[in-house]
């Protein structure tokens, strides 16, 4: 990460009077989004609600999300890195090349509108789903808002924050970087973490081939992932642990059906914003968690001769 | 059942100095006998110390997991630790793993860390990572002095209402003590603001001034009797001048205790970064002076730092004079955080005088009892480079050298050149245990008499301070030797240490509707269940 | 000479950082075949993975597919490594002296955070190549790194100073937040070449689509791309800079930051 400005909901709720969602859609993917944090409540400062707020929506096509937006800005797939660039030198009031912008599918004079309301603004957030996060540039996208938001600061409060996906995606980032140091893509092979994004991220594992034996807790990539990560699940020994059975469970080796996490499993999740909120099952499942099948597996494990990778700090490998 | 046989004991709580004495441990407490024939072992020619105790630091939840996030360079470069049959993996540098923070402070004689800022509605996190930091004792001190409900309070003058707040707060975030950074600043900086002047009222109140959120705030705690004095990151950290905020703070705290943090980074002089000069003599005489006061020193040492805070504005002004990455989390209604990586350099004037100022109130304080070795980790330097600044400190000639590195321009704006104190074993073993623990009420750490947690560091002598303390022989917590010779030899959870102060129960009334309107979440979900903590032990307030 | 083949392409990718000439140049046949070589989470040895002809030599041959043999030639400061096939990741990473030579192609993070010596692949390469890992403020700062093939995304990501010449067409953000040094790309590009750069110089021969914060300087000819060319024409990349033919756009960026870098463009004809 090269930074980033953020804050907890509340003060999206209570401050926040320009809202922007760049490449997401909340009114079908976040159902509450707009009505518990941004845009109906009245906050401590936004006492008049949704007057209180302008949102700007951006995205390639019109989802029901642009109902709720006081500026739609449809936007060329492909072309967020070019415009969040632009914006970044608007904002500083360096020139730029019209005829460029253009074929982002924004005018310079919107975009101009656009640096113009983000200024003013008292306190402006970005909320950047997976059109963004995951259209070519990927991380160099998020890293564009981000960056945009923090250089917003020299001029007025501004914040940005990832839209997240359903489970608990930031949970598991919480919890692998207090424990390894990384968010995701973590190499133990070493007996050390490692992280290197693209080396040892979950989808170039399995298209490179380079892993031999798969263990998938909480998700489906036989669902989501490019044909040849599927091909390489269907190929090695796959292990699925999930309370349905799912498109990964049927090329997989082996699956374990187990109880639904905040149903009938209780826990820990991170809202988006980081906050833990503890799960309080409702009801009971006559499979065990996640947790119970995981460390009968690790026993097993422990039960096998011993073998670690050598403590020496000669063997550490940056 | 050990017997430590023949060590040279510092316990200054019982005003032993370096008496030769054997130490009994029996069921993780330190006994007056144990039975023939116990294990034994041989501390002939070795010095026995009381456990460290880290009174302020830096090493778990949201604010330092965010700094982990965003320095994964950092960590390509740290000490690796690997996964073996008697320990788990982790990463060492400014923002250690949970698991490696554990191992790092016991492989230095360390047994008790009390992270240093906490905020209410992120706390289970906290609890979380001290849960999985590995065999030290910890507590913790929850953010207060920006907390609007309570900052609302003040405001309208119900000062009795605000105590019950306090003591709901501290019981719901599970904490040990109260934390107030930069007070009205962070609330400030919501709007992008900050609390300079300690009498003006802070941005969108009339009644409510730094001064009165510290004043108020102290008097609470004294009132509800927290063990632990109000924890305090004085307004203007870092910035030339500051030491005149610091005084005037001092003196609004008179008739109150409190604890000032990281002074170093309080005690400066000047206009300007160009004319920044050192004022230490002027805060240790007025600290001196007051023993309703404790402190410790947030030394620097030059090297690779992380700063890490809740103090919002000063991060970043931090962020806009050097232009490294700078990361900022605002939490609704209580607090926030700033993190920029930063280092210090022996060539840079201003980072010179923070060296300086350091060591200055370290030598210039008088009473080790009142001022503890801290470097604010890790904002001024890592936790493991504590025996650098033990052995300045023992060594006057080695200090002396050290100044003489510094660059010309420095010398007249700081005063170490003229100090020639030195510290003895004993005072180095009240600054880094018997003070601390002190000072936050723990009567079983910090000392080694019966009854005592069996928390025990056991070094070689060495003429080299920074060898000494930096391998330990043996390091033992709860009477198990948890290090030795700086392999983990067993590892086993820590406990953690919480208050439960006295509130009317119908406060929870008055809070409901305000929290459900100003937060987030459901007010069922804000408080820390104590299920959530490994093995907590309820400390009374009395 | 050493000389090392390859028996069987590895099922999971190995990590051989040890086969650098420095390492290499003091050893004996039997610890030679004796060095750590860990496939996936298993410590092996370099016998179980290579045939092993030679010793203490700094002139380092290997034969066959290694393109899942990743780290070789790291942080090394002498000698040579000849690679006859393919080479994995990281290849040369952190290098400051010496020869690498690959006959294939070769993966991401060749030449990665590089101070000096030289790379040169015949084939194609990967990603990152002469950048920055993650989260660290300069990648390459010194040393030139050659591609006769295609390379893939944010090459030269924060270089510092150094050279990088691909004859092939390279894709997204090459350039990256560059800091100095050179890029000459013989290919061309597909998109955000240059992105937030600061200073530095991108040669292309080939027309680039950039960033609306690039803006268009002068057309003329540069006098520093004859040095350039005196430098790389004998290396085998020739670039067109005499006056009949050497006319360039500049274009100057990246506006955003603001920086002072500088692409330019053959442009021999004024189109």
């Amino acid at each position: 990460m090269g930074g980033k400005v953020s804050c907890t909901l509340g003060e999206i709720k209570n401050r926040a009077d320009f809202i922007v969602y760049w490449g997401g859609n909340p009114a079908e993917c976040h159902p509450r989004h707009f009505t518990r944090y941004t845009l109906t409540q009245k906050g401590k400062f936004t006492p008049n609600g949704r007057k209180d707020r302008t949102m700007w929506l951006v995205d390639i096509r019109e989802t029901p999300s642009a109902k709720a937006a006081d500026v739609f800005m449809q936007v060329r797939p492909g072309k967020d890195f070019e415009i969040l660039t632009t914006l970044r030198a608007l904002v500083k009031g360096q020139r730029v090349n019209e005829a460029a912008v253009a074929d982002t599918g924004v005018s310079l004079q919107q975009l101009q509108e656009f640096a113009d309301g983000m200024k003013k603004a008292k306190f402006g957030v970005f909320f950047f789903g997976m059109g963004l996060s995951m259209t070519r540039g990927k991380h160099m996208n998020s890293a564009a808002i981000l960056t945009l938001a923090t250089e917003l600061n020299a001029f007025t409060k501004f914040v940005a924050m990832p839209m997240r996906g359903h489970g608990n995606v930031t949970g598991s980032d919480v919890v692998m970087r207090w424990t390894t140091g990384y968010p995701f893509g973590v190499n133990l092979c070493r007996g050390y973490p490692r992280f290197n994004p693209g080396e040892f991220s979950t989808i170039d594992l399995l298209v490179r081939r380079d892993v031999d034996a798969v263990l998938v807790a909480g998700a489906d990539p036989g669902a989501t992932m490019p044909q040849p990560a599927i091909d390489h699940l269907a190929r090695i020994p796959t292990i699925v642990l999930d309370p349905k059975v799912t498109h990964t469970s049927k090329i997989a080796k082996v699956h374990f059906t187990t109880a639904a996490t905040g149903v009938s499993a209780p826990g820990t999740v991170y809202r988006m914003d980081e906050i833990p909120l503890t799960l309080r099952p409702a009801l009971k499942s006559p499979y065990p968690t996640d947790e119970e099948i995981l460390k009968r597996i690790n026993a097993a494990i422990l039960k096998k001769s011993t073998w670690m990778p050598v403590d020496d700090q000669a063997d550490a490998l940056v | 059942m050990l017997r430590i046989k023949g060590g040279k004991v510092y316990d200054p709580a019982h005003g032993l100095n370096g008496v030769v004495q054997d130490i009994c441990v029996a069921d993780g407490k330190i006994v007056a006998d144990v039975p023939p024939g116990c294990r034994e072992i041989d501390a002939a020619g070795l010095f026995i110390f009381p456990g460290g105790v880290d009174i302020h630091t830096h090493v778990a939840g949201a604010a330092l997991n965010f700094a982990r996030a965003m320095t994964p360079e950092n960590q390509r470069q740290a000490t690796k630790f690997f996964h073996t049959a008697k320990r788990r993996t982790g990463i060492g540098g400014p923002t250690p793993t949970t698991f490696a923070t554990g191992y790092l402070y016991a492989g230095m004689g360390y047994t008790t860390v009390f992270e240093a800022a906490v905020p209410v509605l992120s706390a289970k996190h906290t609890h979380e990572e001290l849960s999985d930091t590995p065999i030290l004792d910890k507590g913790c001190c929850v953010l207060m002095a920006n907390n609007e409900i309570l900052l609302d309070l003040l405001q309208q003058g119900d000062v009795e209402r605000a105590k019950h707040v306090v003591a709901w707060l501290i019981w719901a975030a599970k904490a040990y003590g109260v934390k107030a950074v930069n007070p009205g600043g962070v609330a400030a900086w919501k709007w992008g603001g900050n609390a300079s002047a300690m009498s003006e009222p802070v941005s969108g109140y009339s009644q409510v001034t730094p001064l009165k959120i510290v004043s108020s705030l102290a008097r609470i705690i004294d009132e509800l009797k927290i063990p632990h004095p109000l924890h305090l990151h004085c307004n203007n950290l870092g910035a030339p001048g500051n030491y005149t905020t610091t005084l005037e703070t001092m003196k609004a705290l008179e008739g109150n205790r409190a604890h000032m943090a990281h002074l170093q980074f309080h005690a400066y002089g000047g206009d300007d970064w160009h004319t920044m000069r050192s004022e230490s003599q002027a805060i240790a005489d007025y600290f001196n002076a007051h023993p309703n006061l404790t402190c410790d020193a947030g030394a620097v040492l030059f090297g690779n730092a992380v700063t890490i805070t809740a103090d919002g504005p000063w991060q970043h002004l931090l962020y806009q004079l050097t232009g490294r990455k700078w990361g900022n989390i605002d939490v609704e209604n209580e607090t926030g955080c700033g993190i920029v990586p930063y280092s210090y350099k022996g060539s840079n004037l201003v980072n010179a005088v923070q060296w300086a100022v350091g060591l200055e109130l370290l030598l210039l304080i008088k009473d080790p009892w009142r001022i503890f070795l801290t470097t604010d980790h890790p904002n001024g330097a890592c936790f493991w480079r504590y025996p650098e600044i033990i052995h300045m400190l023992m060594n006057a000639a080695f200090r002396r050298e050290r100044v003489k590195k510094l660059p010309e321009k420095v010398l007249p704006r700081i005063v170490l050149p003229d100090l020639n104190r030195e510290y003895s074993l004993y005072e180095i073993a009240i600054i880094t245990s018997a003070g601390p623990a002190r000072a936050l009420g723990l009567k079983n750490k910090g000392q080694l008499g019966v009854g005592a947690d069996a928390d025990i560091a056991i070094y070689h002598e060495n003429p080299d301070g920074e060898y000494m303390f930096r391998y330990p022989r043996y390091v033992l917590k709860g009477g198990e030797v948890v290090v030795e010779d700086g392999e983990i030899r067993h590892q086993m959870g820590g406990r953690e240490f919480i208050v439960h102060p006295s509130y009317d129960p119908k406060i929870e009334d008055f809070l409901r509707p305000l929290f459900q309107q100003q937060y987030t979440m459901s007010f069922e979900n804000y408080p820390v269940e104590l299920e959530r903590l490994e093995h907590p032990i309820i400390h009374p307030c009395e | 000479m050493i000389k090392f083949t390859l028996k069987e392409i590895p099922t999971v990718p190995l990590e051989t950082e040890q086969l650098t000439p420095d390492v290499l140049a003091t050893l004996d046949h039997a610890a030679i075949r004796a060095l750590p070589a860990f496939l996936g989470k298993r410590r092996h040895a370099i016998q179980d993975f290579f045939d092993v002809e030679g010793e203490r030599s700094d002139q380092i041959e290997i034969h066959g597919d290694a393109g899942r043999v990743k780290w070789i030639g790291r942080a090394m400061t002498r000698g040579s490594v000849r690679v006859v096939g393919n080479a994995g990741m990281h290849l040369g990473s952190q290098m400051k002296g010496g020869e690498i030579h690959v006959t294939g192609n070769v993966s991401d993070w060749a030449g990665a955070e590089m101070a000096g010596g030289l790379i040169h692949i015949r084939g194609n390469a990967g990603g990152q190549i002469g950048a920055a890992y993650r989260g660290g403020t300069t990648g390459m700062r010194d040393g030139t790194i050659l591609i006769e093939g295609t390379a893939g995304l944010e090459v030269g990501m924060r270089m510092k100073r150094g050279t990088i010449a691909i004859k092939g067409r390279v894709r997204d953000f090459v350039g990256l937040q560059m800091k100095g040094g050179t890029i000459v790309l013989g290919g061309g590009a597909e998109i955000r070449a240059g992105a937030w750069m600061t200073r530095g110089t991108i040669i292309s021969l080939e027309p680039l689509k950039l960033l609306p914060t690039f803006l268009y300087a002068c057309r003329y000819q540069p006098n520093v791309l004859r040095v350039i060319a005196r430098y790389l024409e004998p290396l085998g990349f020739p670039l067109p800079v005499d006056s009949a033919v050497g006319m360039y756009q500049r274009y100057t960026g990246d506006s955003a930051v603001p920086g002072k870098g500088e692409i330019l463009v053959w442009n021999p004809h004024g189109t």
